[in-house]
């Protein structure tokens, strides 16, 4: 089988984020693999254990490839980075059409991608790459089963309400939720390797892309503004004793939030 | 481009989603300011008691109702979503942030060359017609005001409970019926079935109350007393990471961080200290309560009410006590 | 079994030290970390002094991340409700090479992490390696949760609480007289105040030691470090004192009613607290030092029983580093020889010995004696503090003759024979 999985670096969910300004954010300097994409990665390796063939990590990143080098050393065999001045101020749309641009003549079988990215939390790259790539795709999966690779797959999504079970022909983008496996932990060796690898660097002009396609001015939406979360007033602490205490409580829930 | 706000009017088994009721009404706010014609797009099989519900809410809808539209893909969607869209160049076009939703926008975006802002928490609409999305991002720690290009429609989808959901907007809804052009033989995926899970509560994302325990609750059983407090305040149960770890409470109720971001009316925690991730998940909650032992905990930092108490002795209270007050 | 040359466990300053030293040899050498990266489980006050560590690793000090060069030095004497204070500023501190930096771990860490990498030598992080590989009594591996790798050498860099080194079979656990336990916050601060409040020049930085009455009298004390735009404050305490005191208190409430003291208040006022972390500090010295090679292993830093405390500083950063490095030459002379044994490795023990950390720690041997001695934190420190106050006190009733005061003060809290046996102690440090 020939897997591609989608890889961002992203902030550690417990990094420190403050808006500096309305254009600019201060962002602790504490970068992972995003945490979805890891679910994808190992999907990408057990179908690779039981069908054989190659994983390749993708990603597009102007900094850092260290989601790649986690890629490699779970187990992936290739890295590719697309990178390029070009694409700083680009969007999503444009990162898909970077992607696409890579893999329109792979002979891929499935592509694999985390659910959304914990930086931007949006989960548009994955559903964009497969509209342009004319394949089809299935969001949040947590189940997949695979008899034959060239035909179609299992996949079982999260909806609200329970479970979602479809058959899906291939080639496929799946978006990978939590609970769809255990990703494995890197070996030391493969850590090693992984820290050694030459990671091979794409940029535009190479995917035959210009700024004009997929750069800051290509973006069909901006930030116009950051903000920091909304502030609540101080608690408002029922000190009274049980039982006066919830018997106010269900009165404030009532006259003055208004609630029930 | 025409000055229209279109709502994908979002079913399920028949009925319409709550959610599309608060945009449509939303929706209606902004065209007293740009007077944009308000368009509700219903896709489904059998479709005669859902398009009716939405006549009071919409100027127009356009109505696909065919057996190949009942179980909603995003191929046999988009394939009879876009042309229409195309045809019309509405301004707007909205959506719940609901499973469905965070499918099928990213790749109608894309299809359609435009721009999108998923998982929004608050909107805005210019004079000139330009919508401004207003989106949580890094998991909520920081909020980010989004603008579109010149691309139409500019695309959205949006929280569920962030808007309120008028009862009637008095429009009477020309509906119009467009036959459905799904190619049954180029179909790529089929839904084999759905697993309903267990309860047949609402969602925690849609619910306008939800209750919640941590890992105060000290073993799985004990989520009872807080079935029993939702089942009166018609409630659906969240919880923490922690019980979802252990194996006590499936994952699609887990709030914050690989789980799921809430925006509820009433959100009462019981029991738990308020890491950092479930802090982020309740942030947009109406009105939040809290009830831990420790007077520390971090979660009365981000309440509205707080008790200090223990949730054994203060939920079967509260829940008999509701029944009293709900029975006047 | 896959192997590597080197298998350094623990990436603090002893272990990334060590692999510095050897990353350009040709060997392979590997760092296991259990943090998330080098620094993210390192604790210090604190201060450290690059002099003796200079002659070691001659290029790192140009571009290391360490906050400000201390020119100024405060002992703090506390009494319950006063307080003396000796200042000492000195050319001497301020003229290059500077003597010590206050340094904060994560940064200076992390930062020695990557160099090491850029070097040849590979930090892994999130690696807890759990066992030790034997073939008899030859350390030939190490094993982590799931994987085993081999080795010519395994360098235990594993802290303060090494079980590593207990594995070996060269070390036995260490009893609580023989820590402290460090408590501290990180306030961040506006470095322009912390300038105007310690009176510093740009880049210059002070360090002051507090002792008495804010460790009820448990054996310990406080500190107070600048960092470029933060402040370190915090409390160390003898773990045995602590334990053996009635009531039993919990640390945090001694740095909370520190904080609380109008000496700290008006020092920290503006400030955020950005961090808190404990760690615990080895204090024993020569006493609890185990052996520090085997076949196939050496001992280096915290894990060594290398800290020390020296009464007016606590000593341990520049000991693990250059342990570090001295490990790393026993592990080039034996790969030249290709002979990993413990008669081979001993050259480790022999450079410890020649060098001034051993020396040192000879000096100070007695250190925790003395310290026992409950009076240096309760009677003595009020006892100055009240003379000093009686001194300068001008109130309604006629102030007595100096002489009077002063030889009453010292006669009271000095001149006994407590006192003088007391006194007689500090000649063993």
């Amino acid at each position: 089988m020939d897997i591609y999985v989608l890889v961002k670096q992203v902030p550690d969910p417990e990094a420190i984020i403050k808006v500096k300004s309305d254009s600019e954010l201060e962002i602790e300097n504490k970068y992972f693999t995003n945490f979805f994409d890891e679910f994808a990665i190992e999907a990408g390796l057990k179908l690779k254990e039981k069908f054989g063939g190659k994983v390749t990590v993708l990603t597009v990143d102007n900094k850092k490839a260290d989601a790649l080098r986690r890629g490699i050393a779970m187990g992936a065999d290739d890295a590719i980075q697309i990178t390029d001045p070009a694409l700083d101020g680009s969007d999503q749309f444009a990162t898909a059409k970077a992607l696409t641009a890579y893999l329109k003549d792979k002979a891929f079988d499935l592509i694999l991608a985390g659910r959304q990215a914990m930086d931007d939390d949006a989960g548009i790259v994955g559903p964009a790459v497969a509209e342009l790539l004319g394949i089809p795709h299935v969001n949040t999966i947590i189940g997949l089963e695979m008899e034959d690779p060239k035909k179609e797959a299992k996949v079982i999504r999260e909806v609200e309400g329970g479970r979602e079970i479809l058959s899906c022909s291939l080639p496929a983008l799946f978006t990978c939720q939590k609970g769809l496996n255990n990703p494995r932990i890197p070996q030391v060796m493969n850590v090693m390797k992984a820290m050694k690898a030459q990671i091979k660097k794409l940029d535009l002009a190479t995917l035959g892309l210009s700024a004009a396609d997929a750069g800051g001015q290509a973006a069909k939406i901006k930030v116009r503004k950051y903000l920091p979360p909304p502030k609540r007033p101080p608690v408002k602490m029922i000190k009274e004793d049980f039982p006066e205490n919830l018997k106010i409580l269900v009165k404030l829930l009532r006259e003055e939030a208004k609630v029930i | 481009m025409a000055n229209e706000i279109w709502v994908f009017a979002e079913q399920r088994e028949g009925k319409v989603r709550k959610v599309t009721f608060e945009l449509l009404s939303v929706g209606a706010e902004f065209s007293k300011k740009t007077g944009a014609q308000m368009v509700a797009i219903l896709l489904g099989s059998g479709l005669q008691e859902a398009a009716k519900s939405l006549i009071s809410f919409a100027d127009k809808i356009y109505l696909m109702d065919d057996p190949s539209l009942a179980s909603y893909t995003s191929d046999t969607y988009l394939t009879n979503m876009a042309p229409l869209i195309k045809e019309h160049q509405p301004s707007v076009l909205l959506g719940g942030a609901t499973s469905t939703g965070k499918d099928l926008f990213p790749r109608l975006a894309m299809h359609l060359q435009t721009g999108y802002a998923p998982d929004c928490t608050g909107l805005a609409v210019e004079e000139n017609g330009k919508l401004v999305a207003k989106r949580p991002i890094y998991g909520g720690k920081v909020f980010a005001e989004m603008v579109f290009s010149e691309a139409r429609p500019q695309m959205a989808t949006v929280r569920n409970n962030t808007f309120p959901a008028n009862q009637n907007l008095n429009k009477s809804a020309q509906v119009i019926p467009v036959s459905a052009k799904t190619d049954l033989s180029s179909l790529k995926k089929k839904v084999l079935g759905l697993e309903k899970a267990a309860g047949m509560k609402l969602d925690i994302t849609e619910a306008e109350i939800v209750v919640a325990a941590g890992r105060g609750i000290k073993a799985p059983e004990n989520f009872k007393i807080i079935e029993d407090l939702a089942d009166v305040l018609n409630a659906s149960v969240g919880t923490t990471r922690a019980t979802v770890d252990e194996g006590w409470r499936d994952q699609k109720d887990q709030i914050g961080k690989s789980g799921k971001n809430i925006s509820a009316k009433l959100y009462m925690a019981f029991g738990i200290s308020g890491a950092i991730h479930h802090i982020l998940g309740i942030g947009t909650c109406k009105t939040v309560v809290a009830v831990d032992t420790d007077p520390n905990a971090l979660i009365f930092n981000y309440a509205d009410y707080g008790i200090v108490g223990d949730l054994f002795q203060i939920v079967p209270a509260l829940t008999e006590e509701l029944r009293k007050v709900t029975k006047e | 079994m896959d192997k590597v040359d080197v298998i350094i466990v623990g990436g603090g300053l002893a272990g990334l030290s060590c692999a510095y030293e050897l990353a350009d040899s040709g060997m392979t050498v590997i760092v296991l970390e259990r943090g998330d990266f080098s620094g993210s489980k390192n604790v210090t006050g604190g201060r450290i002094y690059v002099g003796p560590i200079r002659n070691y690793l001659p290029d790192l000090w140009k571009e290391a991340p360490l906050e400000r060069h201390v020119t100024k030095e405060f002992i703090t004497l506390l009494g319950e409700m006063n307080s003396t204070t000796l200042e000492l500023y000195s050319d001497r501190f301020n003229r290059q090479p500077y003597p010590s930096y206050t340094i904060l771990r994560a940064k200076f860490d992390r930062w020695l992490a990557d160099l090491v990498s850029e070097k040849g030598g590979f930090v892994i992080p999130q690696k807890n390696v759990n066992d030790l590989i034997k073939d008899g009594e030859k350390i030939i591996g190490v094993k982590t949760e799931d994987e085993e790798i081999g080795s010519d050498c395994v360098v235990a860099s594993d802290g303060i609480l090494s079980f590593l080194a207990e594995k070996a079979g060269l070390r036995k656990p260490f009893k609580p007289q023989h820590f402290a336990l460090g408590f501290k916050e990180v306030i961040a601060l506006d470095p322009k105040a912390i300038e105007d409040r310690f009176r510093l020049g740009e880049n210059e930085g002070a360090a002051q030691l507090f002792i008495g009455s804010l460790t009820r009298g448990v054996m310990g004390g406080g500190f107070l470090y600048t960092n470029q735009d933060s402040l370190s404050l915090g409390v160390v305490v003898g773990i045995e004192s602590l334990n053996l005191r009635e009531p039993r208190e919990e640390i945090y409430k001694f740095l909370d009613e520190f904080k609380e003291r109008p000496e700290i208040k008006s020092l920290i006022r503006g400030g955020e607290v950005v961090e808190y972390s404990a760690h615990l500090i080895s204090e024993g010295g020569l006493h609890i030092k185990p052996k520090i090679y085997g076949d196939g292993i050496l001992v280096t830093g915290d894990a060594a029983g290398l800290g020390l405390n020296m009464l007016v500083t606590v000593r341990g950063m520049e000991y693990a580093m250059v342990s570090g490095v001295l490990a790393g030459r026993a592990i080039k002379r034996a790969k030249e020889k290709n002979d990993f044994s413990a008669s081979s490795l001993a050259y480790y023990e022999r450079l410890l010995n020649e060098s001034f950390i051993i020396k040192e720690m000879n000096h100070f041997k007695n250190t925790l004696s003395v310290l026992e001695n409950k009076r240096l934190f309760s009677k003595y420190p009020q006892a100055i503090s009240n003379l000093f106050e009686k001194v300068m006190r001008v109130e309604e009733n006629p102030k007595e003759s100096l002489y009077k005061t002063i030889s009453q003060g010292l006669r009271e809290g000095f001149f006994n024979l407590e006192a003088f046996k007391d006194w007689l102690q500090f000649r063993k440090i």
